[in-house]
């Protein structure tokens, strides 16, 4: 019996190997590494966006997600820069974070290791403070912060990530300066915000949309008002020209064979347009902003020269 | 506030999620019947296989092994003064001494019926004073928390009972392994030598495993337990219904022990062990013949038993609400809700009420199962238990924590960290320094690190940020009592016996 089993698997491995040389892609499974645990929010995303992109890219191909988490996504992250330039290797990708680890880490990547193939997710940065601060609009908060400088605590997300960048941006713009709190992630930012123990945060739109009550969110950092949060007024309407959000998408390793790369940022493409699609992302709290292709890359290089601006200007580490 | 749990009731119901629990309290009194194998190593084993169960399933079988084993550990206390587990060492006292009067059925009908007493009790602590907790807890901002792992920290060291500066040792070798991996404000690298895999520091169950399963496993393979002659062979069991009411004249002891318990539980450091100690103590002072004790006392059995299962819901209060674990069992079963995405926390009575209820009713349940499958017919046969070949369990032990640890991350580096620490546990134990420090040292000490960071960020580098609000104050008055409080009794103690002698 087990000999059989055996001979069956040395047969099917030959088929699939001498198969790629002149069948079509996709004819095997292909994989997508997510480098967060499963059930977070990027691996959320990749398994939502999974059966849409096995419907796209045709040939009853299945998408199989792998979960390679460590060191905020960089494990992952690494695995598919080094993987085989082929197609059948995808993965997550987080922006700023993963440009940001350029910088400030040793990686064993960097801008150029990628074929960028969609952003799916536009987080939107807003800016929220807590009840007990009584800076309930972005006029008084700007006003309290340059009245005294520093004395205003901000409590977000970990440094070098895009709650920083933001902060960044509106430090710059409107020549304040504020105390940056870094938590380990924004979850326990928002507990203690919604405690008074911080006066400011700077949340996502989707970590904040179910606790409008509790606190006072000022403004979205988005071009246009997000349909997460209709009632919540841009940071542009309120005269700071401020847009900053983390993103999610999917890379593969660079030097994707031409077709390969083409038919692959043409499913992402349908996303677009897919209702579906969009039905399924606003479920789980994803912001969507599908951006494929050239105009992905341009983004993530967009993103890098912000890091580098800040990293240079105010390094975190 | 507390309409969630009656809305969870139906969930904790379902078959599968009532079918763990049974499977975990039987799982436990195996586990806690087993000398060497406590409820912590049995439940850190098992964490890293829940991952594909439903939450409540997964919960359900921890909150059943941790009832399960704190009463497994007194069937071969009563039978060969061989306590299962450390909470069940005063259970020996009176239980041993009416097993070999013939009376060990009836010992076992004690510990099984004030272990539930005592769980039950816990359970209903867990539930009322879980949730208002949970609302305070958002006035637990960075200093607070700090202050909360330090005492943690201090109570663990000083209230362990033995030695004090072994457990001082144990507590800042935890702490030195929390400090490996990016450091909490900056992400500056620290112990890391340049290998991803600790960049995130190390996760708690792979200490734990190693710490807590491995030295019990070559315990068990190294010594032979000897059953021969055992009090085993003639229990004497009646059936429970008709012994039952020669137990209702405990019920002071009862409602005493398990206040003791459940106040012992919601402290951080102390466990089982010593709320059954204490409350045993407590029986013997109240009792009006004391000179029977310790020669089959069925009361001991009852104040020690009921004691030490008061203490598991009750461990879980600082756990859930503020996400902060006191026991080393309780911080296994954070990690178990984490693995789950579940953060503990006042969120999680918010996002996940009806898991975090579901919970709390697993422990009633659970409880009130230990009873019916713990009760006089299983006891015979768990007795026999005890006759297993140990190598062969030793083996599968075994087996079970490999795979356990690598399935976490899927990596080897995993493993072999986790046998790393499963190594220095066993020179530990050898040496007889204590394990709860360094599992407490690890999460406390990453608590109060971050925390005291945050503080002093959000107070601009000024110390007084720390001790400006009545809740830090009352934490460090608390801290203070635990580190000066033994010190001065042992003063007051010795001054007594100087002057007893002139």
């Amino acid at each position: 019996m087990q000999r059989i089993f055996k001979t069956l698997a040395v047969a099917t491995a030959f088929v699939a190997v001498t198969g790629t040389a002149y069948a079509e892609y996709p004819d095997k499974p292909v994989k997508v590494i997510v480098g967060y645990s499963a059930g977070g929010g990027t691996d959320v995303m990749a398994r939502t966006v999974a059966p849409f992109l096995e419907k796209y890219l045709g040939d009853g191909v299945s998408i199989v997600v792998k979960n390679v988490p460590g060191a905020s996504g960089q494990i992952g992250v690494t695995e598919v820069a080094n993987s085989d330039k082929d197609g059948y290797t995808l993965g997550t990708y987080n922006l700023p974070g993963m440009m940001a680890r350029t910088l400030d880490r040793k990686a064993d990547y960097d801008a150029s290791s990628f074929t960028y193939l969609a952003n799916v997710v536009n987080d939107p940065n807003v800016i929220v403070t807590s009840k007990k601060s009584g800076l309930d609009t972005m006029e008084k908060l700007l006003a309290e912060a340059k009245a005294n400088p520093l004395a205003i605590t901000v409590g977000m997300s970990s440094l070098g990530g895009d709650d920083h960048f933001l902060l960044n941006k509106l430090q710059t713009m409107t020549g304040t300066e504020f105390t940056i709190v870094p938590f380990r992630g924004s979850a326990p930012a928002r507990t203690a915000l919604m405690g008074g123990h911080v006066a400011m945060g700077i949340l996502n739109i989707s970590e904040v949309s179910a606790f409008k009550d509790e606190i006072n969110v000022l403004g979205v950092a988005l071009e246009e008002r997000s349909e997460f949060a209709p009632d919540v007024p841009t940071f542009k309407e309120q005269g700071v020209d401020l847009v900053n959000g983390s993103m999610r998408g999917f890379v593969a390793p660079a030097g994707l064979p031409d077709d390969v790369k083409t038919k692959l940022i043409a499913a992402f493409d349908k996303l677009k347009d897919d209702a579906e699609f969009k039905a399924a992302m606003s479920a789980t709290a994803n912001p969507v902003q599908v951006v494929t292709g050239d105009a992905f890359e341009a983004l993530n290089a967009d993103l890098l020269d912000l890091a580098k601006k800040v990293w240079k200007e105010s390094p975190w580490r | 506030m507390y309409s969630d749990l009656i809305q969870s009731l139906p969930d904790v119901l379902a078959w599968a999620n009532l079918a763990a629990l049974v499977i975990g309290v039987l799982a436990g009194i195996i586990v806690g019947a087993m000398p060497g194998l406590s409820a912590t190593m049995a439940i850190s084993v098992l964490v890293p296989f829940t991952f594909g169960l439903e939450p409540l399933v997964a919960l359900g079988l921890m909150a059943g092994i941790y009832n399960g084993a704190m009463y497994g550990g007194a069937i071969p206390a009563v039978l060969l003064r061989i306590p299962g587990t450390p909470a069940a060492v005063a259970t020996t006292f009176d239980g041993y001494p009416m097993a070999q009067r013939g009376e060990g059925g009836f010992a076992l009908q004690v510990a099984v019926v004030s272990s539930a007493f005592g769980g039950v009790a816990s359970a209903f602590a867990l539930m009322l004073l879980a949730p208002p907790l949970s609302r305070v807890t958002l006035l637990f901002g960075p200093a607070e928390v700090f202050w909360v792992a330090v005492f943690g920290l201090c109570s663990i060291i000083f209230l362990l009972g033995g030695n004090v500066a072994k457990g001082l040792i144990s507590a800042c070798f935890g702490v030195f392994v929390s400090v490996v991996g990016s450091d909490p404000i900056f992400g500056n690298d620290r112990y890391t030598f340049d290998r991803l895999e600790l960049l995130d520091g190390i996760h708690i169950v792979i200490l734990l495993v190693g710490l807590y399963a491995l030295p019990p496993v070559i315990d068990l393979l190294e010594s032979p337990l000897k059953t021969e002659n055992s009090a085993g062979d003639h229990l004497g069991t009646e059936p429970i219904w008709r012994t039952f009411p020669r137990m209702l004249r405990f019920w002071k002891t009862w409602i005493r022990s398990a206040l003791i318990g459940i106040w012992i539980g919601i402290l951080p450091g102390a466990g089982g062990s010593m709320a059954a100690f204490m409350s045993y103590n407590e029986a013997r002072r109240a009792s009006k013949t004391p000179e029977t004790w310790g020669h089959g006392e069925p009361e001991g059995v009852a104040a020690s038993e009921t004691a030490n299962n008061a203490d598991t819901a009750a461990a879980l209060i600082p756990a859930l609400t503020l996400g902060i674990p006191g026991t080393a069992v309780a911080a296994i079963m954070l990690g178990g809700l984490l693995i789950h995405g579940l953060q503990p926390g006042p969120m999680l009575f918010r996002n996940n009420p009806d898991i975090v209820f579901g919970f709390m009713w697993q422990f009633l349940f659970g409880a009130i199962l230990l009873v019916f499958l713990g009760g006089s017919l299983a006891t015979n046969s768990f007795a026999k238990l005890l006759k297993l070949p140990r190598p062969l369990l030793g083996s599968v032990i075994i087996v079970l924590m490999l795979i356990g640890v690598y399935s976490i991350h899927g990596r080897m580096f995993d493993v072999y960290l986790m046998l790393g620490f499963g190594a220095i546990g066993y020179v530990m134990d050898k040496l007889k320094f204590p394990l709860p420090p360094v599992v407490l040292g690890l999460i406390l000490g990453g608590f109060a690190e971050e925390n005291l960071r945050l503080a002093l960020r959000i107070g601009r580098g000024d110390w007084i940020v720390l001790f400006q609000n009545v809740t830090s104050l009352v934490l460090v008055a608390l801290t203070v009592a635990v580190v000066v409080g033994p010190m001065i009794k042992k003063r007051i103690v010795k001054a007594r016996k100087t002057e007893g002698k002139v």
